[in-house]
């Protein structure tokens, strides 16, 4: 390419300087035949005056013109001896030289016309007409043929010269204008060469732009151009790659997006769910942010405390502050004590009564559950309390205390008055009706069974109401048997069962509630009566259990009580087989209370049985300390 | 020996009257704390079983007008009550008397229970 445009401008170069020769040799030949034109002139003027002056000589005679003509011809002599060097045609030379011989001839006449002797006058005037004048019109026609000739060829060559000049003009002109035209077909053949390529990874690269990656590059040539369609092709693989990446990226984070909206859209559901469950929910319920100490949300149960719910952050505050609480004892508390500080060290609080206390004076008691709330981090950033006005658990409660007050109270007292006239007839009764005292003792049995259920029913529900009291004591072991035995020495006389007992030597004496230990014992005592087949053996024993405890065990031969029933056992108002022990029914109370009392006392109870063998029921309680070191 | 009882109810105080009857007592019965401040002084008794709960005046209010009465403060008390808890019972040592006895009582025995509070 480059190299098409050196030879180019070379060329041009060697063109012009050629014309440039050829134009400098014309003007040579033109200064030269300028040259022999003047001198050609000066030789005919040269002439002339020779004749002049020859003639004035003549007819003077004056050794001044012949002086002068001398000079002439002298000059004449050298001109025409210069010129020659200056005519290059064989002709003209020719032409010269015949001229020079007919002027010397003329010369030769001349001179000797001019001799001294010759003398001036007529006779001179006579040579001259009869002898130079007729070489002088020779003469005269050959110079002017000469100068004509001369002329001429000046014209020529001036013409000559003309066209050499516009030949080389345009040849100036028109190599460059080759050479543009050259340099626009190189134009051309780059633009093809070099351009189409270019345009190609323009057009790609627009393409690309535009957003398509498809795009087809030309086959890659060897040089720069080929490097720029690599360069290009590596650069579009790249892009592609990339675009490709972007284009997963994009899928990925737009699929992401849809899901993350979907579980926007879930969550969203899931809140005006909840946010409707904690409106209709009867529980009020309150979201407490641990930041602020602010309530973040409650619900209407919540706000309908006091028969109205509050509008707004300020009114809602107000009516918060309004309320003292305290505990069901009367003993006031803040609540930031008593739940925020809880709450925030991740306590749970379940089930706490409280009492709110309005200040229209009205007290209203509140069953409080509360949990903290964590923040995705896992710290505690508030908490959800949950209440419930129990006014009408109260009303309820007050009402079950009256009820058992009745039954403490007025169902005992005809009770009583029953059981002490049967008692007191049965008393004076030697005199009656057999049939009489038969019935008397059914009626006061009954009777005794009816004060058996309703202290059973006091007792278990006292110690629901957790309002059972015991008053533990160190007592002699032989103490709790002899007491226990002696209430249920009445049943056991009344029936073919022999009651026995035993105290294991050196037990210790135990740290107990007497009366509730007596009642443990008997209960299982009259229990294991109900349960013993007739001429069979109940016994009480006594032995030591661990180093803490001593164990009661009551022991019938009974039918035994098949092990997937001793679950029920404990259960209250559970009565095993009822319909063959109906004869000796209990209160269905009896091992309900045991395993209460004993608890209580921190022992336990524990049933071995085997159906067909009997059962023994035993309970511990624990060791009076002292008394137990001391022995 | 003399023993006066309050009761309210008419059918218990005869029980207890004819259980106390029978045990030797000789019972005045009333029916409740005021008509005991009112007849304890005529009568002068050597015991008096106080019933928990009675209209008008209860067993406390009786017991504690005896015992703050000079004339009647040596008199030995016992409480007839439904309600035998030892801080029952501790309460009405407290006020002075000597002893509980609970309801429903023994109609056969109450007389021997009397009997073992007057002896302790």
């Amino acid at each position: 390419m480059v190299g098409v445009v050196i030879v180019a401008a070379f060329v041009q170069t060697l063109v012009v300087l050629q014309i440039e020769n050829r134009r400098g040799a014309t003007a040579a030949a033109i200064d030269r035949a300028l040259w022999r034109h003047e001198n050609q002139l000066h030789l005919g003027r040269l002439v002339v005056e020779l004749e002049s002056v020859h003639r004035s000589c003549l007819v003077t005679g004056s050794p001044a013109l012949r002086a002068e003509y001398g000079r002439l011809w002298d000059l004449y002599e050298r001109t025409v001896t210069l010129l020659p060097q200056y005519i290059d045609e064989p002709d003209a030379k020719r032409d010269l030289a015949s001229l020079d011989g007919l002027i010397r001839e003329w010369h030769l006449d001349a001179s000797l016309a001019l001799m001294p002797q010759a003398g001036p006058g007529l006779e001179a005037s006579r040579w001259l007409e009869a002898a130079s004048e007729p070489r002088m019109r020779l003469i005269r026609s050959e110079l002017d043929r000469l100068e004509t000739r001369e002329r001429n060829r000046l014209t020529e060559q001036r013409t000559t010269a003309n066209r050499q000049a516009l030949q080389s003009t345009l040849l100036t002109l028109g190599i460059p204008a080759v050479a543009i035209v050259m340099l626009l077909l190189l134009v051309a053949f780059v633009a093809r060469i070099l351009l189409d390529p270019l345009a190609a990874v323009a057009k790609s690269a627009r393409q690309i732009s535009g957003g398509n990656f498809d795009v087809s590059l030309p086959p890659a040539s060897r040089d720069e151009i080929g490097a720029l369609v690599h360069a290009f092709r590596d650069m579009t693989t790249a892009v592609q790659r990339r675009q490709r990446e972007v284009t997963v990226a994009l899928a990925r984070e737009r699929e992401q997006s849809e899901i993350s909206a979907a579980l926007r859209t879930k969550a969203e559901r899931e809140h005006q769910r909840l946010l409707a469950t904690i409106e209709t929910v009867p529980v009020a319920l309150v979201i407490v942010d641990a930041a602020s100490g602010r309530i973040a949300l409650q619900n209407k149960a919540a706000g309908m405390l006091v028969g109205h719910e509050p509008e707004g952050d300020a009114e809602r505050e107000a009516y918060w502050n309004a309320f003292r609480v305290t505990t069901r004892e009367g003993v006031p508390l803040s609540v930031r004590e008593w739940g925020a500080q809880r709450l925030m060290l991740g306590a749970v609080i379940v089930g706490e009564e409280l009492v709110v206390h309005h200040p229209d004076n009205r007290e209203i008691p509140i069953l409080v559950s509360a949990a903290p709330l964590r923040g995705d981090d896992g710290t505690i950033v508030g908490g959800v309390v949950a209440f419930q006005d129990i006014t009408s658990l109260y009303e309820v409660d007050r009402l079950k205390s009256e009820f058992v007050s009745i039954v403490s109270h007025e169902l005992r007292t005809p009770l009583t008055s029953i059981k002490g006239a049967l008692q007191l007839l049965l008393d004076e009764a030697s005199s009656a009706h057999p049939d009489h005292v038969m019935l008397m003792n059914v009626a006061l049995s009954n009777t005794d069974r009816l004060v058996r259920i309703i202290n059973d029913i006091l007792d278990v529900s006292k110690i629901e109401a957790g309002r059972l009291e015991l008053h533990a004591r160190p007592h002699e072991v032989a103490e709790v048997v002899k007491l226990s035995l002696q209430n249920v020495e009445q049943i056991a006389s009344g029936s073919l069962i022999t009651l026995t007992s035993s105290i294991e030597a050196g037990v210790p004496a135990v740290h107990v509630d007497l009366d509730r230990t007596i009642q443990m014992v008997v209960n299982l005592l009259s229990n294991a009566l109900k349960a013993a087949p007739p001429r069979s053996e109940v016994t009480l024993s006594a032995r030591r259990h661990g180093d803490d405890f001593v164990a009661f065990d009551v022991t019938d031969h009974g039918k035994g009580i098949p092990p997937e029933k001793i679950g029920l056992l404990f259960q209250k108002f559970q009565q095993l087989d009822g319909a063959i022990t109906r004869k000796a029914r209990g209160t269905g109370l009896g091992l309900a209370i045991v395993k209460a009392l004993v608890e209580m006392q921190g022992g336990c109870v524990s049933i071995d049985s085997e159906v067909g063998r009997g059962s023994t029921f035993t309970v511990t309680v624990p060791v009076a300390g002292t008394v137990a070191r001391s022995q | 020996m003399k023993l006066l009882l309050a009761e309210d109810e008419p059918d218990v105080q005869l029980i207890a009257r004819l259980s106390l009857k029978k045990a030797g007592f000789t019972v005045v019965t009333v029916g409740n704390g005021r008509e005991v401040l009112e007849r304890v002084g005529t009568e002068q008794p050597d015991v008096i079983l106080l019933d928990w709960m009675m209209p008008d005046m209860d067993g406390f209010e009786t017991c504690k007008r005896l015992k703050a009465d000079p004339a009647t403060g040596h008199i030995p008390v016992i409480f007839l009550t439904a309600r035998v808890q030892e801080t029952e019972v501790a309460r009405a040592l407290a006020l002075g008397a000597i002893g509980c006895i609970g309801k429903p009582f023994d109609a056969l025995t109450l007389g021997r229970q009397v009997m073992a509070l007057l002896a302790t």
